[in-house]
């Protein structure tokens, strides 16, 4: 073959790139306008190429499905019915070059410097309204201006610490900011988590195509936080407004990634102005909060006085200076859409030039100039409330774009905005750059978003290499939110060179810091102890159920003594016999998973699949399951589902004292559930068969006939459920590990000296070792049954 | 004029209290020319944990009380003498209504004087539309700000009833516009929304009255009352004016001035979170009696 001629033709395109088709007058992520590739893309795409269609849809489920596992969901607000959606990963990551990337970072960082300054200013002396640079109306009318932050210096000097950046990139392919970030910007856990599962799914392709990594940002930032909170006994807390939020997931998340407390304002109390969380070993000092929740929130006495989520007094503490936000209180203020109308000339006032990464061009129409214009060009503009916080494109119930409106809309549009000038501000209505996506077989592009972080460090600002890129469910520039169908898709800087290989846990020159295990948030210790006993009271019904159902698919009628005796017993418990998976059931499952919720800093991903699996499977029995045979067989089912959980705390948690209140928990719940119905054991008036049936719900059938035969019945069946220290299911096991494990909960057992709850289940363990079978009354198991409850009190007194 | 005032607040729980925060706006404030504070103190029962002081935004001195310890009544007195110098504004030069939004855009000021912070809807002022309706009927009568918002508060006065039972402190503004009946802060927030509705900067005043007993009788111990009225913006020459809408008549020498918000939710006399699980009973006296 002639050489020359192999040198002139083209390398073959890969067929996803060649079938690929970008949209005239629009930007693409991976083709540029002159048809060539952009860096990075060719070889990605030749590695998806070879690697084919059907494996390529194997290798993407695998990505969902490890954020199944993970539990990555996001809450979803869509009117009727809230719940958790599972994330939408879109499985092509957005390529960026390194060189590009460096351009993008230098420019944020300046960004961010200029907003700390003019936030600086806003809470400071006003030169920039003095000036003239800024409208005191913007500031003064805007409810996120926080007054009693005025005047108050930040802890370390500075006001943020963490602000995310909306990137979108024009029709000319440069990159404009469509919005600042500041009040408590989301998103940077679920950037982590669309990392893991894409190189899930493409871990060769990743491992040959020099990809930055993550965990070095995440380190810098923790270290900063750390730092910030000083040496010694200074704390850093990720604040929570709790599981209802949308973004929850991602709170408990980061809080595990970073080893840091996970608290909600309720567990925080202002003593002679420093903040103290609530934790089981009594309060201890917090000095640096990673908010994720509205500053006006945090406080409902001097910020907004409806939040039922904050802390009274925190603004206080802030105020003497014992307290350090990330970002500080009133930050939120930068998100004001009409702000980006005044950066231009704040920058070239204050930097001396224009800013290197411009935000989208935005007019506020309290300007006649800019309101001229914006009605001379008013087609060409997204028009929305001039102090809204909301992105543009995330704002569809109040922005419009002029273009989409008919002509009388568009008249509305006018006439409101001259009524009301102050009120709006304009936008540039930018065709937004598309990337591929893979659809059926083959790549279509969509419009897309950048969203970056950028987090302060002793070395200044530091940038995430990476991001996630939200990307459109269909050509529509607003089909890009995610509660509107958008879907998240992780960010590759690609390096024509070997990247640093970072994790979390190596490369750190610092001394080793153990947490004190007494850190534990009262509210988690109270959960803890809740689902413990909800995982238990579950059980116990269960297995009460199943041998009702098991007994009627035997006797084929309810009227018998025994079946109507359980009935009435469970009947003040909330179940009801005549449904084969009570509602009364479900309901306590649904406490479980409540209570879980609440801890999932403090609880493995693979706990709380095991949990809500349960929830759906007795959901799914609930629905379908029959009488007799058939429940029978389902509570089995569930039995071995909560036998799975419970196995997977006890062999995967550790020992830390929250383990021990959810062990807590449990002990409490099963000694009152067993010396609850063991009272029959004890009345000679209980319904025949009775006692067969408690060994079975005891689970000490086989043991009995072991050790006694069959004979002792009655009494065999006493020692075994209730003064037995040798059986797990026993009334005196309960009380024992009970006794062990609040012995060993901080100031449980402190200079030989007793807790309240500890001395208490001493005595009710000491009264129940010296009684002899033959003496167990149902008096004996009444007064058990209650002090457990009394138990219980003393704990919450204690520890809550 | 030279006053002793006393307030005694009393709060009774019904279940006892494990703990509590509070923010307490009580205390006469010091404003040159229209008032001097000569002596001010605060008595608590029982003691709090905790007692700081702090000035807020708006000028207000504020004392912060935190309980730790379980009580069932709460007692907050203070004791104040103080010297009121206020005199009548004099003659009318604000400029027109329609000159007023010029002045105003031309203020670049974000100090607690600022008329900036008394435009916008604030968090108990909504502009409800009904209310600027109501008070757009006075504005072609008047020729100036100072007509306008006097004609207003005259207005009020004129068609809303005053009646203590009507309304709860926590009442929206529209729910008592609608109802046209309330107490002085009602009447305050009412026209307050309808001067910010009409483009004019106008705040919330709250302090202590002087009441005069009915003719031939005797003052009654404790019958004097906390009051609120409305601080309105007259131009940058004329600077702020107050006027009572309960009364029908500029704020004079009977206004004792405690401190200046938004609206109530900046300067309610006491802000607070319990720790408790019932309801509780409060009663109010004061007394503002003339130094002879």
């Amino acid at each position: 073959m002639d050489s020359r001629l192999s040198r002139a033709r083209p390398r073959k395109m890969p067929d996803l790139i060649g079938a690929y088709r970008p949209i005239s007058g629009v930007s693409d992520e991976m083709v540029a306008p002159d048809g060539t590739v952009k860096p990075g893309w060719l070889k990605f795409m030749t590695a998806l190429d070879a690697l084919g269609h059907e494996e390529l849809t194997d290798r993407f489920q695998h990505a969902d499905q490890y954020l199944r596992d993970a539990g990555v969901f996001y809450r979803m607000y869509d009117g009727l019915e809230q719940g958790e959606r599972d994330w939408p990963l879109a499985h092509i990551p957005l390529l960026i070059a390194e060189t590009e990337w460096r351009h993008i970072e230098a420019g944020l960082a300046q960004r961010a410097d200029l907003l700390e300054d003019v936030l600086s200013d806003i809470y400071g002396d006003n030169q920039l309204v003095r000036e003239g640079l800024l409208p005191p109306e913007l500031i003064a009318g805007n409810p996120e201006f926080l007054r009693p932050m005025v005047g108050v210096h930040p802890m370390g000097g500075h006001h943020l610490h963490f602000c995310a950046f909306e990137l979108g990139r024009g029709p000319d392919g440069r990159w404009w900011v469509l919005g600042d970030r500041t009040q408590a910007p989301s998103g940077a856990g679920f950037a982590l988590e669309n990392r893991v599962a894409t190189t899930r799914a493409l871990a060769d392709i990743y491992a040959d195509l020099n990809v930055h990594r993550l965990a070095g940002f995440f380190r810098d930032f923790r270290n900063s936080l750390t730092d910030m909170a000083g040496n010694g006994s200074g704390r850093v807390a990720i604040l929570t407004p709790g599981p209802l939020n949308e973004t929850y997931f991602e709170h408990a998340y980061i809080a595990r990634y970073l080893g840091f407390l996970l608290v909600q304002g309720e567990d925080l109390v202002v003593v002679n102005g420093e903040v103290m969380v609530r934790t089981v070993s009594g309060l201890k000092p917090i000095t640096v909060l990673w908010r994720r929740l509205d500053g006006s929130f945090t406080d409902p006495l001097e910020l907004n006085q409806d939040s039922h989520i904050g802390t009274p007094g925190i603004t206080e503490a802030v105020r003497q200076g014992s307290v350090g936000f990330v970002n500080s209180l009133g930050a939120g203020i930068l998100e004001t859409r009409a702000l980006g109308a005044f950066l231009p000339a704040i920058a070239r006032s204050r930097l001396g030039s224009d800013l290197a990464l411009p935000n989208i061009a935005t007019w506020w129409c309290g300007g006649t100039a800019a309101r001229d214009y914006v009605r001379d060009n008013i087609e060409d503009m997204l028009v929305g409330p001039a102090l809204s916080t909301l992105l543009a494109i995330d704002d569809a119930g109040e922005t419009l774009a002029a273009a989409e409106l008919d002509t009388k809309a568009r008249a509305d549009l006018l006439a409101r905005i001259e009524a009301d000038p102050k009120a709006f501000a304009a936008q540039e209505a930018v065709k937004l750059s598309t990337a591929p996506v893979y659809v059926g077989d083959a790549l279509e592009p969509r419009p897309v978003t950048l969203r970056v972080y950028a987090a302060r460090t002793a070395n200044g600002w530091s940038i995430m290499p990476g991001g996630f890129a939200r990307v459109g469910y269909s050509l529509d520039t607003a089909a890009i939110a995610m509660q509107r169908g958008g879907q998240a898709a992780d960010v590759w800087v690609v390096s024509d060179s070997e990247v640093e290989q970072v994790s979390l846990l190596t490369g750190s020159q610092r001394a080793i810091e153990r947490n004190p295990s007494g850190n534990l948030p009262s509210r988690a210790g109270d959960n803890l102890i809740w689902l413990g006993r909800y995982a238990e009271r579950c059980e116990a019904s269960v297995r009460i159920l199943r041998s009702w159902h098991l007994r009627l698919a035997e006797l084929g009628r309810e009227d018998n003594p025994l079946l109507v005796a359980t009935t009435e017993y469970l009947e003040p418990l909330g179940i009801d016999t005549a449904e084969p998976v009570p509602a009364g059931l479900l309901a306590v499952i649904d406490g479980s998973v409540r209570s879980a919720s609440q801890i999932r800093d403090r609880f493995s991903p693979d706990g709380w699949l095991a949990l809500t699996d349960l929830q759906k499977t007795s959901r799914r029995f609930a629905r379908a399951i029959k009488p007799g045979d058939d429940a029978t067989r389902a509570m089995t089912v569930l039995l071995r589902k909560l036998a799975g959980f419970s196995g997977l705390v006890h062999e995967n948690m550790y020992r830390f004292a929250g383990w021990r209140f959810l062990e807590i928990g449990r002990r409490l719940e099963r000694g009152i559930q067993i010396a609850d119905i063991a009272t029959w054991l004890c009345d000679p008036d209980a319904p025949e068969g009775a006692t067969e049936m408690l060994l079975e719900i005891g689970d000490s059938v086989m043991t009995h006939r072991r050790r006694y035969g069959y004979g002792h019945g009655n009494l065999g069946a006493i020692e075994l459920l209730i003064t037995d220290p040798l059986n797990p299911r026993s009334v005196m096991f309960q009380l024992t590990e009970l006794l062990a494990q609040l012995k060993e909960l901080p100031r449980g057992y402190v200079d030989g000296q007793l807790s309240p709850a500890a001395k208490a289940a001493l005595k009710l363990q000491t009264e129940l070792a010296v009684i002899d079978a033959s003496d167990v009354s149902v008096e004996t198991l009444n007064a058990i049954s209650a002090g457990l409850a009394h138990i219980s009190d003393l704990i919450a007194e204690m520890y809550f | 004029m030279l006053y002793d005032i006393r307030l005694k607040l009393e709060y009774a729980y019904d279940a006892p209290v494990s703990g509590g925060r509070h923010l307490a706006r009580v205390f006469p404030a010091n404003l040159p020319g229209i008032q001097r504070v000569v002596a001010a103190g605060l008595t608590l029962l029982p003691q709090p944990s905790e007692q700081t002081e702090f000035t807020d935004f708006f000028g207000t001195r504020v004392a912060s009380l935190t309980y730790r310890s379980q009580h069932d009544a709460l007692e907050i007195a203070v004791a104040a003498r103080v010297e009121v110098l206020r005199k009548s504004p004099g003659i009318d030069f604000s400029p027109s209504p329609e000159k007023l939004g010029d002045e105003l855009a031309a203020t670049w000021d974000m100090s607690a004087l600022s008329p900036h912070h008394f435009v916008a809807a604030s968090p108990r002022v909504d502009l409800a539309p009904a209310i600027t309706e109501y008070a757009r009927e006075n504005i072609g009568k008047a020729v100036t700000v100072h007509q306008l918002a006097n004609d207003l508060c005259l207005r009020i006065h004129a068609d809303f009833a005053y009646d203590g039972e009507a309304t709860l402190v926590d009442t929206p503004v529209s729910e008592a516009f609608a109802l046209k009946r309330g107490v002085c802060q009602d009447f305050a927030h009412i026209m307050i929304a309808g001067l910010r509705g009409l483009g004019v900067p106008a705040g919330y005043v709250s302090g202590f009255l002087r009441t005069m007993p009915p003719e031939g009788e005797q003052r009654l111990e404790g019958a004097d009352a906390m009051h609120a009225w409305v601080k309105v913006w007259c131009g940058r020459e004329m600077g702020w004016i107050e006027f009572d809408p309960t009364n029908a008549m500029r704020a004079g020498q009977d206004h004792i001035v405690i401190g200046y918000g938004r609206d109530y939710s900046d300067v309610a006399p006491i802000v607070g979170m319990l720790r408790s699980a019932g309801g509780q009973e409060t009663t109010q006296a004061v007394d503002v009696l003339e130094v002879a």
